[in-house]
């Protein structure tokens, strides 16, 4: 259960790359990570979980927390490289409404 | 302190034997004597400084560079011996923990209990067990004045403590809704106002809530992003994934939940879980919603509470006993 | 009464000097040599706290004789950062949990009584006495 964080903020987006799993052992990083970040005024984030084979609610949680951060410094997050089962857990969660996923991604993920 | 008036002579004596005949035996006994001596508290710099000692008491000629060499390991071992000294305060601090969550874990039984009702011409089975102390599911039954079942289940993001306080503030916040009879979506609309306003941003709960009116045979239902449950059609022995679609509580403080309504037939079966059902890691993967299907399936004709019972049982076998996730699963099912 | 010599603390040389002091008086006051080692891990422990935490400060050391009862006594003061949660670095695996050696338990540990008192912005006191048995 490993989890590794790029980020590159040299551009004017923000982009982390997220690879491995997010559970509840690796949750803590990856919002250690983010959510410093998040609470930039007007930042613009995109994370890309092309590379995450497991996610549970654990990372949901800090998705979430992300968004109502940026959101309320007025910032843009997107989420992009969903696989099927990530992409499920964001419909359940009627989060696929809110959040800003998969949107610019050519040819599409599966 | 009788041990340590003897320890000196007790030590002496081993030193003497081993040096004499260096024999396994007399190194065993040194090995019970550091048992003891732990059992006494006795620190490894006062071991050493007897050690010292007792050698120029035996050998008035040792040289003075060896006496001098255990001052040196006095003082490494002082270290040793306060590192020793934490390990134990800590550990006593943890057995403190480990007793404290099991209370805890007691009033939250106690706190969240529900009974499952007992009613003409509704069979119901329900069952939730933590993957650790305390549960971060939760799920509860109420039934009105006009014999209508409602049902609740719900899964607070994350495990342990902090799920378990989250899930004990939903439980009151339900305690609290107003008397009158209210609808599934009028009751998530309510509890996202309690969770907006109340929970850290980084939690949140998703919540399944149905009601079956047994003068109509109606079932209605909203969700608040919770793991979508099955309903089985008897008549075509079918299974269909129940869904809704709506927002995690706490997320949106205005969100409206769309409500849901259809007919229970005899013989039909809703069945509702939470995510740790589905989440339910194997080696070859996840288990798939069809594997769940089939096991209901092979239950089927016996009592609701059976069939979860035995499902859980599978499915703790197939992950070989190892829980990593709180697991609810409820079934209603209409008698035929 | 008491009889009290200070060594100032301001790098990591003084450190050695005041464990000297220490061991020189725990020496002359009788104790054996556990305890001696026990006083001067103790002695360490504050100076360098002293030295990492505070850039500057004063170990002195007492002699103690109180109604016939030997004892020696170490204050600890510097006018640094001071502690801002006391009941925090007195538990134990608050501060040794980077591996940095006893802490303030473990100082307490060692020697017989132990009194801190800490002021954020204007620096901490401790005393830390051993009796001789």
């Amino acid at each position: 259960m490993n989890i590794s964080i790029d980020v590159n903020e040299n551009n004017a987006v923000s982009e982390i790359k997220v690879s491995g799993e997010i559970d509840a052992y690796t949750a803590p990083k990856l919002r250690e990570t983010l959510f410093p970040m998040s609470e930039q005024n007007g930042v613009k984030m995109t994370v890309d979980l092309s590379d995450v084979s497991y996610m549970d609610s654990t990372g949901l949680g800090v998705f979430v927390g992300v968004f109502k951060n940026v959101r309320s410094n007025e910032g843009e997050f997107k989420i992009i490289g969903l696989s099927s089962r990530l992409q499920r857990l964001f419909d359940i969660t009627g989060l696929a409404d809110i959040i800003d996923i998969n949107s610019q991604i050519e040819g599409g993920v599966q | 302190m009788e041990f340590r008036e003897m320890m000196e002579s007790k030590y002496r004596e081993l030193l003497e034997n081993y040096i004499r005949e260096q024999s396994e035996q007399a190194l065993y006994a040194g090995q019970k004597f550091s048992r003891k001596s732990i059992e006494h508290k006795v620190s490894p710099e006062e071991i050493v400084s007897l050690h010292k000692s007792l050698l120029i008491e035996m050998y008035p000629e040792v040289p003075e560079s060896i006496l001098h060499s255990f001052d040196i390991l006095l003082e490494v071992m002082i270290g040793y011996g306060l590192a020793y000294r934490e390990h134990q305060s800590l550990r006593h601090q943890q057995e403190e923990l480990r007793s404290e969550m099991e209370i805890a874990a007691n009033v939250q039984q106690t706190l969240l209990g529900t009974k499952v009702p007992v009613i003409q011409g509704l069979d119901i089975g329900a069952i939730s067990v933590p993957a650790k102390h305390m549960n971060g599911d939760y799920f509860h039954f109420v039934q009105d004045e006009n014999n209508c079942i409602s049902v609740a289940i719900a899964d607070v993001i994350g495990k342990g403590i902090p799920a378990a306080l989250c899930m004990s503030m939903i439980k009151y916040a339900m305690d609290s809704l107003p008397e009158n009879r209210m609808e599934p979506s009028g009751i998530l609309e309510n509890l996202n106002r309690v969770v907006e306003q109340n929970v850290d941003p980084s939690m949140f709960i998703t919540m399944f809530y149905g009601m079956f009116d047994p003068e109509s045979d109606q079932f209605y239902y909203a969700s608040a992003g919770h793991e979508p449950g099955f309903y089985y059609n008897a008549e075509k022995k079918e299974y269909r994934d129940l869904n809704a679609r709506g927002l995690l509580l706490g997320v949106e403080k205005r969100t409206k939940y769309r409500q849901y309504q259809m007919e229970i037939h005899p013989g039909d079966m809703i069945v509702l879980m939470s995510d740790g059902v589905t989440e339910c890691r194997t080696e070859e993967g996840f288990i798939e919603r069809e594997t769940l299907i089939d096991y209901i399936d092979k239950y089927i004709d016996l009592s609701a509470q059976e069939i979860v019972n035995n499902i859980f049982k599978e499915l703790e076998k197939l992950q070989h006993f190892q829980l990593r996730d709180d697991f609810t699963l409820i079934i209603l099912k209409r008698d035929v | 009464m008491s009889i009290q010599s200070c060594v100032t603390i301001i790098n990591e040389w003084d450190i050695v000097a005041a464990r000297q002091l220490g061991r020189n008086v725990a020496k002359e006051l009788g104790f054996g040599t556990v305890d001696q080692a026990r006083i001067t891990t103790a002695i360490s422990e504050l100076a360098r706290n002293i030295y990492l935490y505070a850039g500057k400060g004063q170990i002195c050391i007492d002699k103690l004789n109180d109604a016939g009862k030997a004892g020696l006594r170490i204050h600890a003061a510097d006018n640094g950062p001071g502690i801002n949660d006391i009941r925090q670095v007195m538990e134990d695996g608050f501060s040794t949990s980077g591996g940095l050696g006893a802490g303030l338990p473990g100082v307490k540990r060692l020697m017989d009584d132990f009194h801190i008192e800490s002021e954020t912005g204007s620096g901490t006191q401790i005393k830390a006495t051993k009796w001789l048995r």
